[in-house]
């Protein structure tokens, strides 16, 4: 945070426990999540990605209102319709079901998916990452080599073996996928802390008699929340990816459930007679990580404004 | 260098102990467990508890984790549940297959990745650096298997160009000029992916050395531009790279699960997801200790690379990745 220009009131704040500036800060200090936000809006691709994703989100949210049929309703005598046919906009597949009515209920599932799987890991990776920076030492070597564990196991051969043992439902994915992906966000966390353990707000607050866990959690995780948000929103899009990868492989999402990974299996398998049906899922999930992705990119951006430092000497250079 | 090299040996190994140890504990979490595993189906009761017996599966749990650890390393991998094949006879030759379709796509991603990235490092912004930066967030963004689906779509039943699926045509020779064919489209799917990565990752490793002060002073003592890149910058800008490589040697044994399903291609990961399907765990536990120690050692071999080229590693305590 020691770029930003804003002298001492982050600092300040912090001390006091006041956090970011808040209601407190007289009129003209522009507090630094302000600050953040509108360097974001001034960046193109991640006020786009904002937008499309508030789009898959609203449409997630009203697919029942919104879808023409049930999206699990077989109906044989209108198998295979061609695009454009009548109410079935994109067409039906094989057993007559809408696809753009699975496509609508599927959002449901990748962004339901997507958002609790970030979610959790990014809970569990700070825990962990905090409590190894903070205390280091014996915990710190035990979590580090757990990290490690998990690091040396291609990650949806993990997932996979888990689904395996552990049998496949709704929830059990969200716990498994979000169970295997905190490594990033711990390594993250625990950097974060090992730096600002030796800060003298640390010290001082120690001093104070302040206890371990309300240092942790009230004046140190404060600092290291803007390089989480920047995770979490990646992990987002890695989650979505990861579900439509298992489901795809038949081991996520089971019918009468509907995703987009699962529809692309379906797709494959009808792909001679009726191609354009793996076009849809696919190019939905390609969207929607994209969107986040750009989110995550402008956020990162615009609460690490080094970059945009660093910029123009560039320039001057050639 | 040598103390060095020796306590990241000992945390290798202790890595490896954890994960052996993790796999085991899978195994006996499963519904029926390792007996189900190792005992001949469709045996008597009477007749399983003598195997059992026989195999050990009913000595206390930690025995049975050094038994089963000790015929591990001596190549033992078990059984599968079904027909009784002992596993490493369908485990290996996946391996090769893996390693055929892995390596030339890693091969091609890094002879135009790296060149790639050291142009667009000196020309940031140009056209080139903008079509790189598209295929990156494309490549992060795109499902692999979906772009596969598409390429088959197109490629293979539009065009009839290139065949569909598998490693063989049947009924043909079994050699490179059947083989080629076959690994265009699963070799461009995953060459896109690395590509991805390694494009943005030589591109930031450059351009991390490119603006140091002594880039600057052998720019001011008018050496030219092309001898500023090549002499001095890429040698620096190549240690990171080397250990990205070194990390990622995991991937081309297990990153291709998706795009070897896709394909129907017979190599470990479709074996992987296959016998998930059928839920053989002795051959699932074999594949994830096989990746692990691959990757294990990929991690070590990469930092043991990044020390001798770097010495500041050493002296800085553990190695600088875990940090």
């Amino acid at each position: 945070m020691s770029g930003i220009p804003l002298g001492e009131s982050p600092l300040a704040g912090n001390s006091l426990g006041g956090g970011n500036p808040g209601p407190e800060s007289a009129p003209q200090v522009v507090s630094l999540g302000r600050m953040a936000w509108r360097r974001f809006l001034r960046n193109p691709f991640a006020v786009a990605g904002l937008i499309v994703l508030l789009f898959f989100v609203i449409a997630a949210l009203f697919a029942r209102f919104i879808a023409p049929f049930n999206p699990a309703r077989i109906d044989l005598l209108a198998a295979n319709l061609p695009l454009g046919s009548g109410a079935h906009i994109l067409g039906t597949d094989e057993l007559g079901r809408d696809i753009f009515s699975r496509l609508l209920y599927s959002s449901q599932v990748s962004l339901l998916v997507g958002f609790s799987v970030a979610f959790v890991s990014v809970f569990i990776g700070t825990l962990i990452g905090a409590v190894s920076g903070y205390f280091g030492g014996l915990i710190d070597t035990f979590f580090m080599r757990m990290v490690d564990v998990f690091n040396s196991v291609p990650l949806l051969f993990l997932n996979i073996l888990m689904l395996a043992i552990f049998g496949s439902s709704f929830v059990l994915l969200i716990c498994i996928l979000a169970f295997t992906s905190w490594m990033g966000v711990a390594r993250l966390v625990r950097g974060t802390f090992l730096q600002l353990r030796e800060t003298q707000y640390v010290e001082a607050a120690k001093a104070l008699g302040t206890s371990n866990w309300r240092i942790i959690t009230y004046h140190m995780i404060r600092n290291a929340t803007a390089p989480i948000i920047v995770n979490a929103t990646l992990m987002i899009g890695g989650a979505i990816l990861s579900e439509a990868a298992l489901s795809f492989l038949g081991l996520g999402i089971q019918p009468p459930q509907t995703s987009w990974g699962q529809m692309l299996s379906n797709a494959q398998q009808y792909m001679l007679t009726d191609p354009l049906q793996a076009v849809y899922p696919g190019l939905c999930i390609l969207v929607v990580v994209l969107a986040v992705n750009f989110i995550g990119d402008g956020i990162q951006s615009a609460i690490d404004p080094r970059r945009k430092v660093r910029r123009p000497r560039r320039r001057l250079g050639r | 260098m040598r103390e060095y090299f020796l306590r990241r040996l000992l945390q290798s190994l202790l890595v490896l102990f954890l994960v052996s140890l993790v796999t085991f504990a899978l195994i006996h979490s499963a519904p029926g467990g390792p007996v189900r595993i190792y005992l001949t189906p469709g045996l008597s009761q009477e007749a399983a508890k003598v195997q059992a017996h026989n195999l050990g599966l009913d000595q206390p749990i930690p025995i049975q984790y050094v038994r089963w650890l000790g015929d591990l390393l001596q190549g033992n991998f078990g059984y599968t549940f079904k027909n009784h094949i002992p596993v490493a006879k369908i485990l290996w030759p996946t391996v090769g297959n893996t390693l055929i379709l892995m390596g030339v796509a890693w091969f091609l991603s890094l002879i135009i990745a790296i060149p790639w990235g050291i142009y667009n490092s000196t020309r940031e912004y140009c056209l080139s650096d903008q079509t790189a930066a598209v295929i990156s967030y494309l490549g992060f963004a795109m499902p692999t298997f979906w772009f596969g689906i598409l390429l088959q779509e197109l490629f293979s039943l539009k065009l009839n160009w290139l065949p569909l699926s598998d490693m063989y045509t049947m009924g043909q020779a079994r050699n490179i000029l059947n083989l080629l064919p076959h690994l265009v489209l699963p070799v461009t799917v995953l060459t896109l992916g690395f590509l991805a990565a390694y494009v943005k990752y030589s591109r930031s490793s450059m351009l991390e050395v490119l603006f140091q002060d002594y880039i600057r002073t052998a720019r001011a003592k008018g050496m030219p531009e092309r001898r500023v890149v090549f002499r001095h910058a890429l040698r620096n800008a190549l240690i990171p790279i080397i250990t990205v490589l070194g990390l990622d040697l995991p991937i081309l044994v297990g990153g291709a699960a998706l795009t070897e399903s896709v394909f129907n291609w017979p190599g470990m990961g479709r074996l992987f997801v296959e016998m998930a399907m059928a839920r053989e765990y002795s051959v699932l536990m074999a594949i994830t200790l096989l990746t692990a120690v691959i990757v294990i050692l990929g991690n070590f071999l990469a930092d043991i690379l990044y020390a001798i080229v770097d010495p500041r590693v050493q002296l800085a305590g553990r190695g600088g990745r875990s940090v």
